[in-house]
């Protein structure tokens, strides 16, 4: 269990992480939406044990973050959202140097490359590789030192859809293997697949958190979505339009437009309640 | 881990060519370039001057004067058209007084050249008058006779002593240390590209993240380069032995310890790396450190005595150049070079850079402290 409850951290007046209290499982995937700036890396860089935090406390499988720095870096990894390795080294260099800093044995390096796939590129410069390449060579070095958590800060920015889901498919594995994952992105559709809770920060501050079908439920949202045939009619009628064609309102207001809409005689097209999927709710939370 | 660290740096260091370049190949084609190109301006007691003779006098005077510029080792008689200098002794030398040896100056020399030339020339002349008289006057008067011998012969009248402790230098003794000093001081570039690099790319978060402390980070990149510089440092000392005596210029000759020469360069090196250390945390790009590092360079080698020898400056000068590093580290060459300086004379230069590149590097890690505080 990773327990981290009211942290806080700023950078002048800069408040990055504001109170902030979230509770991640073990052995499941927690993911981290955000908009940018929203404190995702800040946070993941807290619980890594990069930063230090202003005041509040983190428990990380029984270990203070405070106290037990050194421990908690060893049973952890982040995966840096930029490629953490030297592009003038081999995939084989940059495993061995990783590894012996880390005095991780030969059946980690082992495991890391059979994981990512790398057996074919060993000798290669690092520099040569794909971008999907990359990214996998740039996981393989975060699982050296077997460990507890992992931390991915959107491991899969700029890749083709296939290295994409390779990727993916292997995060799945880790949990199954018992790691806990925790996630972030900004591809929504990530999330949904993999994750199996989720917490949404704004302004350095958990809005909400809950399993990801809590979420994606239409009974945790008032919010109701008219879908109109498009109608020039529509941008007089002082509604919340999205997209030219949506009207955004709730349930209590519903009856009304609908009046509205049939004095005017635009047609409907369909009705939608609550968030149909993370985007929208993400969206709507945030907005 | 310390040992990962520091051949993961070496393996950094060797596949960057241009770096090798900077610190090999480029003060070694200096140091062959300025020793050849200086060779006459920091030519003094032992400069050898080369003449061609058109001797249109034939007399005895004239060739006894041609037989002993020929055996004398201060002057080259040459037959060619590569000569310094061309003399024309002129027709009735022997006989008319007035008419006077005629010097053509080839190429570009500098006036006190011309002047050093003429006085040794005007010397060799008046010693053969004054064995001439000599020889005339040993039958009237012996006594003055041997007085004269005394006086004509091709030993100095002069011994010179400097009330400071400067010794002047060959052009190879000056172009070795100096371009071993700058060549050190060139581990800036690598060093700091590859750190600067490390810190974009969150390499250096990911070593963080995996328990290495700043102070393991710092020490295990400066080694990888203190060994570098001790092989810059026999490289260029080779160049100066073995090279540059092939370009007719005179070689390096090591006449100090070789204790004293290896705790200079590790003293220097240590000044260099920690200066590199702290232009590498403070710059932020790439590009920033390696204009950084070159100014400062320029500007150290210019105050220090690299572009402009010390001994040629105006005293104030050469007051302001003592707060170059480089400076501490050329005048301790030099005094191994050239006093056959040994480890006690090289102790208060040393010391002077381990506290310099001691004072740099732990700013550098007090920066890199905060900025790893700040997740970088």
């Amino acid at each position: 269990m990773l327990k981290v409850s009211n942290i806080s951290k700023s950078y002048g007046d800069i408040k990055a992480i504001d109170n902030l209290s979230l509770e991640i499982h073990t052995d499941s995937i927690f993911g981290l939406l955000g908009v940018n700036g929203a404190g995702k890396t800040t946070l993941l860089s807290i619980l890594n044990g990069l930063i230090e935090v202003d005041s509040g406390e983190i428990e990380i499988f029984g270990l203070d973050i405070k106290r037990d720095k050194k421990e908690i870096k060893n049973i952890s990894s982040i995966i840096p959202q930029h490629l953490a390795f030297y592009e003038k080294l081999t995939v084989k260099e940059n495993l061995d140097f990783f590894a012996r800093i880390q005095k991780a044995n030969k059946n980690s390096i082992e495991k890391a490359i059979e994981v990512n796939s790398l057996e074919s590129l060993l000798s290669q410069s690092a520099y040569t590789l794909s971008g999907g390449q990359k990214r996998r060579l740039n996981i393989a070095i975060g699982l050296l030192n077997n460990p507890k958590i992992i931390y991915f800060d959107e491991p899969t920015v700029g890749i083709d859809p296939k290295s994409r889901n390779e990727i993916l498919d292997s995060i799945k594995n880790y949990r199954d293997l018992g790691t806990t994952v925790v996630y972030t992105s900004h591809y929504m559709n990530e999330i949904e697949k993999i994750c199996d809770e989720v917490a949404i920060v704004d302004r350095g501050q958990v809005i909400k958190q809950d399993k990801l079908e809590n979420l994606l439920s239409n009974r945790v949202s008032d919010s109701v979505f008219v879908e109109c045939i498009y109608s020039e009619k529509l941008k007089t009628l002082n509604l919340d339009i999205k997209d030219s064609t949506i009207i955004q309102t709730t349930s209590d207001k519903l009856i009304k437009i609908l009046e509205l809409l049939k004095i005017n005689n635009i047609y409907l097209k369909q009705i939608k309640y609550g968030a149909t999927n993370l985007e929208k709710y993400f969206l709507e939370v945030t907005s | 881990m310390f040992f990962a660290m520091i051949k993961k740096e070496f393996l950094l260091l060797l596949r960057d060519k241009h770096a090798l370049l900077a610190l090999f190949v480029m003060p070694a084609i200096f140091i062959v370039i300025m020793s050849v190109a200086m060779r006459d301006q920091f030519a003094h007691e032992n400069v050898v001057f080369s003449m061609k003779i058109h001797n249109l006098d034939k007399s005895e005077k004239s060739k006894n004067l041609i037989s002993s510029l020929e055996s004398d080792n201060r002057f080259e008689v040459l037959n060619d058209d590569s000569t310094q200098f061309v003399l024309e002794i002129p027709k009735n030398y022997k006989e008319d007084s007035t008419q006077k040896i005629k010097i053509v100056v080839k190429g570009s020399l500098k006036s006190d050249m011309i002047e050093m030339f003429k006085a040794k020339l005007l010397k060799k002349i008046m010693n053969l008058e004054l064995k001439n008289i000599s020889e005339n006057l040993e039958q009237f008067s012996p006594k003055t006779s041997k007085a004269l011998d005394s006086i004509s012969d091709d030993s100095e009248m002069f011994v010179v002593s400097y009330e400071k402790d400067i010794a002047i230098p060959n052009s190879t003794q000056q172009s070795v240390p100096t371009w071993i000093v700058f060549g050190m001081f060139f581990v800036i570039i690598p060093m700091s590209t590859i750190y600067i690099n490390e810190r974009k790319q969150n390499t250096l978060a990911r070593l963080n993240s995996m328990n290495i402390s700043i102070f393991s980070m710092s020490i295990s990149k400066s080694i990888p380069y203190l060994l570098v510089n001790q092989i810059q440092v026999w490289i260029m000392i080779g160049v100066g032995v073995f090279i540059v005596p092939l370009f007719n210029t005179p070689a390096l000759e090591i006449n100090g310890s070789i204790m004293a020469i290896t705790l200079i360069s590790v003293a220097l090196s240590f000044s260099a790396i920690g200066l590199s250390n702290l232009i590498a945390v403070s710059a932020t790009s790439s590009e920033q450190a390696t204009t950084i590092g070159g100014i400062l360079n320029i500007l150290l080698g210019a105050i220090g005595g690299v572009m402009v020898p010390k001994f040629i400056m105006p005293e104030t000068m050469q007051e302001f150049a003592q707060l170059s590093p480089m400076s501490w580290g050329l005048d301790g060459f030099l005094d191994i070079f050239l006093k056959a300086g040994d480890v006690s004379m090289v102790l208060k230069e040393s010391f002077m850079l381990m506290l310099f590149g001691s004072v740099c590097l732990g700013i550098s890690m007090l920066i890199l402290h905060i900025r790893v505080s700040r997740g970088l």
